[in-house]
């Protein structure tokens, strides 16, 4: 694969075993600011490693992955969690807010881990929430909304650092049809907003019609499909 | 079906069962050590019993082919008692000490197996300078009370003339020839007693009890499941009690096995000086039986008691509305019946007969309850309370919010040790001055006293401690009697008086001396026992005085010693001893030659207690001096011994159950991260510091062991005033105690935090977010 000029995240020759199983065998990628990108794939194909290896979540065995021109594999754990803290975001399928926090302290939680004041970070989380819709569940436990609020309120707190690339990681797995093409129109628009990239692994062609360009993960390889408008 | 759904699950299902049969086995390991307790203490009284040479009321015996002459030549190594006995058989039929096949000649020994390790080992150098002996056999188990306890039988020559009745003895038997029952215990060390039953045992059910709910939230969720497929309410908690009877059985197996392997390991193990050998702890078959029906029972109810406050429904998992507010009035209700169960025997003191043990037991069983009951209740009402500070506080006060059950279950059983602890040092601490004895002994002055030097050895034995390491001053006093009459006539001598014997240096001790040469004997006035007048009596030159030369086991020969002239009048004053003694000083050259072998003598010690074993390096001149001198180290105070022994076993009991719960601590603590272990991932994910969400886990911890240990200090120096109410003995707070149980506490809970932080760590992993 290429590495286009202008990339945000390039990612090339990616290799990744699990134990026996090789979950990314030379898996490449690439993203510009501001692009929606999703990777495809059936179950078990390495989307979600590919996505992790990206992140700075996990590291590749062998391959290189640069952001913003600095090689991830260069930089120390503690460099790559400030990395994750103040430049990307996150959603994840299940959301995974934290049960015993209220939705505001879960959105404002990544503010708050960069040091923001609570009162500061409360009220950047409620803008987000606000512009998710989902203001008025400010005061609620995960426990007690839907699966749609809670990953509304999962991508207010991907998005309230302003990140600059947004990992979402199945982010429609959970909800019915309508909820998730609610969540998919307010994550996507949320992010060019703000000229946000987003890596979106998803396996349903529906969620994935929502990215500019899609990256089809197959056999731990990865292949880029030019989307025919 | 709740068995088969314990085991089914792959391995979730395993270690789920794992943990909760981990758990329960280390209390009824613990609790079936319990049991066994009785019995190993009856072996050890036994064999103890079984090995007796004592014959304080035995005639005195001649010698013949089935008697031993046996000599009392016990010591002590760097704090550690060694039993230690000079054998000479007479005859073949000698009898033979338990766990011996044969005497050792003279010059030979046999060990025990401890002692034999010591003396081969870099820290038994000194003892083999004391105990120069061959070693050439080991005593068999039949001969020991504990497989650490220091013993040797050495072979001796000439021991006959030592025969006193009392250290040394020609015996023909082993064993107590009189056994007595034992003494009536003292009512209030009852009470100690089981107090501290309850007190180590409580904590123990608590754990239980705590280890059953293991893997708990996963279990509803499968419930959750089996509601979907059409189970109903009853049946799921059936199997919920079915699979906590799976846990418990498995437990119970597991129990078994962990006290097999304890007391296999019980052997190679000592504490705070007691060691058994892994034979005596057998389980007392009733007890037992109660402990394998009593823990599958309390597992089933725990777990249906524990479902009271769950809604399982088919969907949505287990639906965690916010449950209902902790009810206060029946949690106070315990400690007030446990008060009230006492109430009675306030003022009973110990002249009132004993104590009602059923009101005692359920008293401070019902006190203790309380502890458990109102922690969850206080736990709850003041986490509510707390205010948001720092990420790691507002994750660990918001989990305690939402879920301060779980949290203040794992701190029920060090509050309930910590409250018990308290109220037994304070109980302790209240009675310790009636089982406390001043010895009246000057430690300023004189730190160790050697005695049973006889047959004049203590007269050099002052120049040969002089040269001693680490010995500042040797005092060596002898002491007689001598009598207006023949001790051996009717109606002994009509008047007595105490003859000191020593060199000048030693006299100058206990009187003041104006000239002193050796050869002078001395009239010492102004004693404090009265005998100022019997001296003077005495004390007329020409007149025919006669030694007391018997042994206090047999009258001796006539010595008669004309009191010679020149007598010299000094002042008595307080010797090494404490004592002002009137009567006569005699330097050696003035005592009659014959009495040089009679007399016997103490020397008295003044020590420079920085040298590192200089105690041992006195006990090594001793036993140079004569292997049957008794060295004894000097205290201010002596204590109880029966009062010693149940703190001891209190302190053995409370270091057991408190590594039993830091390890109960640490597994709920584990399994908790387990079910938080994608959540953590996922924090980890966007950036979350390790050092947050350790500090988290802390915080989580502290502040319901924090709330705990307060509720655990009231209730124990409550309890500890009642307990000290009852005995009639003044209420005071043990502050030190309180403190100190306390920080054990915390301790146990940072070291469980510590030792959870390398798992935490490994649970944060990024790889965590796998779900394929």
């Amino acid at each position: 694969m290429t590495s286009p000029a202008g990339s945000l995240l390039i990612a090339q020759d990616l290799r990744k075993a699990y134990g026996p199983t090789l979950a990314l065998d030379g898996a490449g990628f690439s993203i510009h600011p501001g692009e929606v990108v999703a990777i495809m794939g059936p179950s078990g194909s390495g989307k979600s490693t590919l996505l992790h290896c990206l992140a700075g979540i996990v590291p590749p065995d062998s391959g290189s992955i640069t952001y913003n021109g600095q090689e991830l594999a260069t930089m120390s754990d503690a460099q790559r969690s400030a990395l994750r803290r103040s430049e990307f975001g996150f959603v994840f399928q299940f959301g995974q807010l934290v049960p015993e926090l209220t939705c505001v302290e879960n959105v404002a939680l990544p503010l708050r881990l960069n040091g923001t004041s609570r009162k500061a970070a409360e009220k950047a989380a409620l803008g987000w929430m606000e512009r998710l819709e989902v203001d008025n569940l400010k005061d609620k436990r995960p426990g007690e909304v839907s699966g749609g609020q809670g990953q509304r309120v999962a991508v207010a707190r991907a998005l309230v650092t302003g990140p600059r690339v947004l990992f979402a990681d199945e982010p429609t797995g959970a909800l019915d049809s309508l909820n998730g093409e609610r969540v998919m129109e307010l994550l996507t628009d949320a992010a060019r907003s703000t000229n946000a990239a987003v890596v979106l692994v998803t396996h349903e062609a529906r969620v994935a019609a929502y990215s500019d360009r899609e990256v089809v993960v197959r056999d731990g390889k990865s292949r880029d499909m030019e989307r025919a408008v | 079906m709740g068995g088969r759904f314990a085991f089914a699950g792959g391995r979730e299902g395993w270690v789920r069962v794992l943990l909760t049969a981990v758990g329960v086995g280390l209390g009824v390991a613990l609790l079936l050590l319990t049991t066994a307790i009785p019995n190993a203490l009856a072996v050890r009284h036994d064999r103890d019993e079984a090995r007796l040479d004592y014959t304080y009321d035995q005639k005195h015996k001649p010698k013949a082919a089935d008697t031993l002459v046996i000599s009392d030549a016990n010591s002590n190594y760097h704090g550690s008692d060694i039993r230690g006995r000079l054998v000479e058989p007479e005859g073949p039929r000698a009898p033979l000490a338990p766990g011996l096949a044969t005497y050792p000649a003279p010059g030979d020994m046999v060990v025990s197996p401890a002692l034999k390790r010591l003396l081969d080992s870099a820290d038994g150098k000194l003892l083999r300078d004391r105990l120069p002996y061959r070693v050439v056999g080991t005593i068999g188990e039949p001969g020991l009370i504990g497989s650490h306890e220091l013993a040797y039988y050495a072979g001796a020559k000439n021991l006959t003339p030592r025969i006193d009745g009392w250290q040394t003895a020609r015996i023909t038997a082993f064993g107590n020839p009189h056994p007595s029952p034992p003494d009536k215990t003292d009512p209030v060390l009852i009470l100690l007693i089981l107090v501290v039953f309850v007190v180590l045992l409580m904590p123990v059910a608590v754990f239980i009890a705590a280890a059953v709910r293991f893997g708990g939230e996963r279990r509803d969720r499968r419930l959750a499941a089996l509601r979907l497929v059409g189970s109903d309410s009853r049946m799921t908690r059936r199997i919920a009690a079915g699979e906590a009877l799976a846990g418990s059985l498995v437990g119970l197996v597991f129990g078994t096995v962990f006290f097999l392997l304890g007391r296999h390991l019980a052997g190679s193990v000592e504490i705070l000086g007691i060691s058994v050998f892994p034979s005596y702890l057998n389980p007392t078959p009733a007890l037992a039986l109660l402990v394998a029906v009593t823990v599958p029972a309390a597992a089933v109810l725990v777990t249906l008691f524990a479902m009271r406050g769950v809604v399982i429904e088919p969907l949505g998992v287990v639906r965690t509305a916010k449950p209902s507010r902790r009810r206060l009035w029946w949690r106070l209700l315990l400690p007030l019946g446990g008060l009230a169960m006492l109430a009675p025997m306030i003022g009973q003191g110990r002249s009132n007969g004993e104590f009602n043990q059923y009101l005692v037991i359920g008293g401070v069983l019902l006190l203790l309850v309380g502890v458990t009951a109102l922690l969850p209740w206080v736990v709850e009402a003041v986490v509510a309370r707390l205010g948001t500070g720092n990420v790691a506080w507002q994750l660990a006060v918001r989990r305690l919010q939402l879920n301060s059950g779980s949290a203040a279950r794992m701190v029920n059983g060090i509050a309930v040790a910590v409250a018990g602890a308290v109220a037994l040092q304070m109980l302790f601490a209240g009675v310790e001055s009636d089982y406390t004895k001043v010895t009246g002994q000057n430690v300023e002055q004189t730190q160790m006293q050697v005695q049973n030097l006889r047959g004049g050895a203590f007269i050099s034995a002052a120049e040969k401690f002089s040269a001693t390491k680490g010995v500042r001053k040797a005092t060596a006093l002898g002491t007689l009697q001598v009598g207006d009459r023949s001790w051996n006539s009717k109606g002994a001598p009509g008047t007595s008086s105490s003859v000191t014997v020593g060199d000048c240096a030693a006299l100058r001790e206990v009187a003041r001396l104006t000239s002193c040469h050796d050869g002078d004997v001395f009239v010492a006035r102004g004693g404090d026992r009265g005998m100022d007048a019997d001296t003077a009596k005495l004390a007329r030159p020409g007149r025919k005085l006669y030694f007391d030369t018997g042994d206090g086991f047999s009258k001796g020969p006539d010595l008669v010693w004309p009191v010679p002239s020149g007598l010299q009048q000094v002042r008595a004053i307080k010797g090494p001893n404490e004592n002002v003694y009137s009567g006569f000083l005699m330097t050696p050259a003035a005592l009659p030659h014959r009495m040089t072998g009679l007399v016997s003598g103490q020397v008295y010690l003044s020590l420079d207690e920085s040298v590192p074993d200089v105690h041992e390096y006195v006990r090594n001149t001793a036993a140079r001096i004569d292997p049957l001198a008794d060295s004894i180290v000097w205290a201010a105070n002596e204590q109880s011994t029966k009062f010693t022994s149940i703190r001891t076993g209190l302190l053995v009991g409370a270091t057991c159950v408190l590594a039993l719960i830091g390890a109960s601590l640490l597994v709920s603590q584990l399994e908790q991260l387990r079910e938080r272990k994608m959540l953590l991932s996922a924090l980890i994910a966007f950036g979350t510091r390790r050092r947050t969400l350790s500090l988290s886990v802390l915080w989580q911890t502290a502040i319901p062991i924090a709330l705990g240990l307060l509720l655990a200090s009231t209730v124990g120096l409550t309890l500890g005033a009642v307990l000290l109410k009852m005995v009639g003995a003044t209420v005071g707070v043990d502050w030190a105690s309180v403190l100190t149980m306390s920080g054990i506490g915390a301790t146990v809970v940072l070291v469980v935090t510590l030792l959870s932080l390398p798992p935490l760590w490994r649970l944060m992993r990024p790889e965590g977010l796998r779900t394929e």
